[in-house]
């Protein structure tokens, strides 16, 4: 990750009604839709058109009275998808690459000589300190962390989606020594689909934070002893925090089913 | 003979999610031979929002007052980890001034959550008087958190990169008025608890976990400490000026219910005497620092936590350059802690099942998020 | 017979009720009587949005420039405006806040600069239905009337 730019993260922000046109009729027009107009009594109502006309006949510098979050959230998920490309060149500025600095030390050396090439990478970013690792590796080095250099304690485990890439998630856990007062990150990617082994035998913690990082993403973890869901319902469909879900989108025939109204607004 | 008429099949038992003991919506299935728990399994996720996917669909500066709906006895607390969490990726550190505001609130709000807790626990275990007391003085330190930011519980107090609100006239001296009259009521607390014996045989050697335990587990904060780890993140990684302060941590050994109710109740001691601390240290200055009013972090990401009042809670922020974050993962303090529950209660009779839920000290707004 | 006695003239009763009757002082009375008595909120409450007007002209103070809309983290604020020929300058038609959704954190009232959008210290909006909290500029500008019940 930290070399690699993100192709379609950049643009967005700064020009929302080029952008935000075309795609706010895609999935997150739902937040737009919610204020008032919807139901209000006869005064919202009766604004709406005056607010659109005159918006558009002096073409005004300025945003349309359309809220504007809803933009950069469209432009987010759709981000690698033609249209986004085509309004990136007014930045004239490099692509944003997280300005890392390589981490060096005693434990560096050490990982080195135990892992060799299976640890790809190692750097620095804000005084925080990460390895990137193979995804079939981590297990051995958490292990080793744990029993030969004191990181005892398993923080979290989480994971980040890239759909744009083709190893799709970042895994990342986060050790920290007591003896040695540090904390470090180890990141390992996997594609959609791919399962990762479970460090339940080696920190007890992860039970619950690997059925998190499933529950939200749908990575599964090999040889975990309950590998369901832990905060959504057990018979929902979908990872919620998957970058191609909007975050109005829900199962709608569990919540039919289950709670027996029409959506879950 | 006996034995046959003895034998018991197992019982399953659903405890929650509407049980007053439960504090809040867990629902935890316990399977019972007797009285005795033999295994229990915690179903969470009742009042999940989402709030990790709202932050990706909010700006930087919108999204902090949704931190605040986390954790909300400690509403201030949560606020902090997300404030330090951004600007550690934009490289900005809040002004002196406002460093020490935010300590003063956060220890106090630090006392108000051990507040709640210490009043509701009690009442669980079958002690209604020191609720009433406890509330009694949370009361005086909502009112300073009204005064300060215009709310009481969802404060949404400080903004990335320091402060929105200059201290009222005054603040200084409610806050050293409170710390005065606070200590001799923790006395009273612990006059009508601590050598109670219906508290102590209640509390005392009930869901133990031990050092090693809580390491494997991950649990943090005074359960933590209450094993005898002397670890407390205000100390090992200082942050907001935390290294300036003279305080204790205090630490017992057994790592039982009991232990965890003195180390709280010794905590809160510690938290006013910071409280005072910061007030002799305010000085005046700026508030805010230099935050650009259209917050976009570099590339990059940034695990920052602080020690919340029930734990490590950490914020894990991903920024892709853009204005809102590409993700924030929150380390909830009270989810990984309650994890530990199954091996605590494992043995335990039905009704130290309560006070070893009580102890744990969970939100429920945390824990689901 | 000495215990005897007290039980007899029920000294401890009477010792217990002087004890409750000592608080029955209206002094120690901390119960507030809300619909009676309006309690007073801290000075920087955030409670009802109010749409502020410059006394002397009755005019309103908003420029319409949305930046409180864009503010808002649950958008639901909407900014209704026509832009007049004759000044060039945005003339406000209609404000909606819609109350339901607002979790008051102030960052509307933050981002105002004029001073136009407010929260107040007014927290009496509740209405019985969800269109009721949908507060339209006139309700923004002149507050709630709040239902008053006698009895």
């Amino acid at each position: 990750m930290p070399d690699e730019a993100n192709p379609g993260g950049a643009p967005e922000p700064q020009k929302p009604e080029e952008t935000s046109a075309p795609k706010g009729a895609g999935e997150p027009s739902a937040p737009q839709a919610a204020p008032p107009p919807a139901g209000g009594p006869e005064s919202p109502s009766a604004a709406a058109p005056p607010v659109e006309k005159p918006a558009q006949e002096s073409a005004a510098p300025t945003v349309p009275a359309e809220p504007k979050p809803a933009a950069p959230a469209a432009a987010k998920p759709a981000a690698p998808a033609a249209a986004a490309k085509p309004a990136a060149p007014p930045a004239p500025k490099a692509p944003p690459v997280m300005q890392t600095t390589p981490w060096e030390g005693e434990l560096v050396e050490d990982l080195k000589e135990e892992f060799g090439d299976k640890i790809k990478d190692y750097s620095t970013y804000v005084g925080q300190s990460f390895l990137v690792a193979d995804v079939a590796a981590v297990i051995p080095i958490i292990d080793y962390l744990k029993i030969e250099q004191g990181f005892d304690y398993l923080v979290d485990i989480t994971a980040v989606d890239y759909p744009e890439k083709p190893e799709r998630f970042e895994l990342v856990w986060i050790l920290y020594s007591f003896d040695r007062n540090e904390r470090i990150r180890i990141k390992a990617r996997v594609k959609d689909g791919q399962k990762a082994a479970t460090c339940f035998g080696v920190h007890l913690t992860a039970d619950w934070l690997e059925r998190e990082v499933y529950d939200m993403f749908g990575i599964e973890f090999e040889g975990h002893p309950n590998m369901t869901r832990i905060l959504m319902p057990d018979g929902w469909s979908g990872f919620p925090l998957r970058k191609d879900k909007s975050i109005v989108d829900m199962d709608n025939r569990w919540v039919r089913e289950n709670i027996g109204i029409e959506s879950g607004q | 003979m006996s034995e046959t008429f003895l034998d018991s099949t197992e019982l399953v038992l659903n405890m929650g999610p509407q049980h007053p003991s439960t504090h809040g919506v867990l629902r935890v299935i316990v399977k019972l031979d007797g009285e005795k728990v033999t295994g229990t399994e915690c179903v969470i996720g009742y009042l999940h929002r989402g709030v990790e996917k709202i932050a990706e669909n909010r700006t930087y500066a919108m999204f902090a007052p949704y931190v605040d709906r986390m954790d909300y006895v400690a509403a201030i607390s949560n606020g902090l980890g997300y404030c330090l969490a951004i600007e550690k990726l934009i490289s900005v550190e809040a002004p002196e001034r406002a460093q020490v505001v935010r300590v003063i609130l956060t220890e106090l709000n630090r006392i108000a959550s051990h507040l709640v807790w210490l009043g509701t626990h009690a009442l669980d275990i079958g002690a209604l008087t020191p609720l009433f007391y406890c509330m009694r003085e949370r009361e005086d330190i909502l009112n300073i958190f009204e005064k300060y930011c215009g709310a009481r519980l969802t404060t949404h107090a400080f903004r990335i990169g320091g402060l929105q609100y200059e201290t009222y006239d005054g603040f200084e001296k409610e806050c050293l008025e409170f710390c005065d009259k606070f200590m001799p009521r923790v006395d009273e607390y612990e006059e009508l608890l601590t050598e109670n014996r219906i508290w102590k045989e209640r509390l005392i050697d009930v869901g133990i976990l031990n050092a090693e335990d809580c390491k494997a587990y991950g649990v943090t904060g005074p359960m933590l400490r209450s094993a005898g780890v002397e670890w407390d993140i205000r100390k090992a990684l200082p942050y907001s000026g935390y290294e300036k302060y003279d305080f204790e941590i205090p630490t017992r050994t057994n790592g039982d219910c009991y232990d965890r109710y003195i180390v709280r109740v010794q905590e809160m001691r510690q938290s006013a005497r910071i409280v005072r601390q910061g007030v002799e240290m305010l000085a005046a200055g700026p508030i805010i620092g230099k935050v650009p009013k259209v917050l976009k972090p570099p590339m990059g990401e940034a695990y920052v936590s602080i020690e919340a009042p029930k734990g490590e809670l950490g914020y894990y922020v991903v920024s892709d350059a853009s204005t809102q974050p590409y993700r924030v993962r929150v380390r909830p303090p009270s989810f990984v802690n309650l994890q530990s529950l199954d091996k605590m209660a494992r043995g335990s009779l039905v009704a130290d099942l309560v006070a070893v839920i009580g102890t744990i000290d969970i939100v429920l707004g945390e824990v689901d998020r | 017979m000495k215990r005897f006695l007290r039980t007899i003239l029920l000294v401890d009763l009477f010792e217990g009720l002087w004890l409750t009757l000592r608080t029955q002082h209206p002094r120690n009375i901390t119960t507030e009587q809300y619909p009676a008595v309006i309690p007073k909120v801290g000075e920087r409450y955030r409670g009802l949005p109010r749409l502020n007007t410059n006394p002397e002209t009755g005019e309103t103070l908003c420029i319409s420039c949305d930046l409180c809309a864009l503010a808002c983290p649950e958008t639901l604020i909407v900014v209704g405006w026509v832009r007049n020929p004759e000044t060039k300058r945005k003339d406000l038609v209609n404000f909606t806040y819609d109350t339901s959704r607002c979790m008051f954190c102030g960052l509307c009232e933050d981002a105002c600069p004029v001073d136009a959008l407010e929260l107040t210290q007014d927290y009496q909006m509740a209405s019985f239905t969800r269109e009721g909290q949908i507060f339209d500029r006139e309700v923004l500008e002149e507050g709630t009337k709040p239902t008053k019940f006698k009895w």
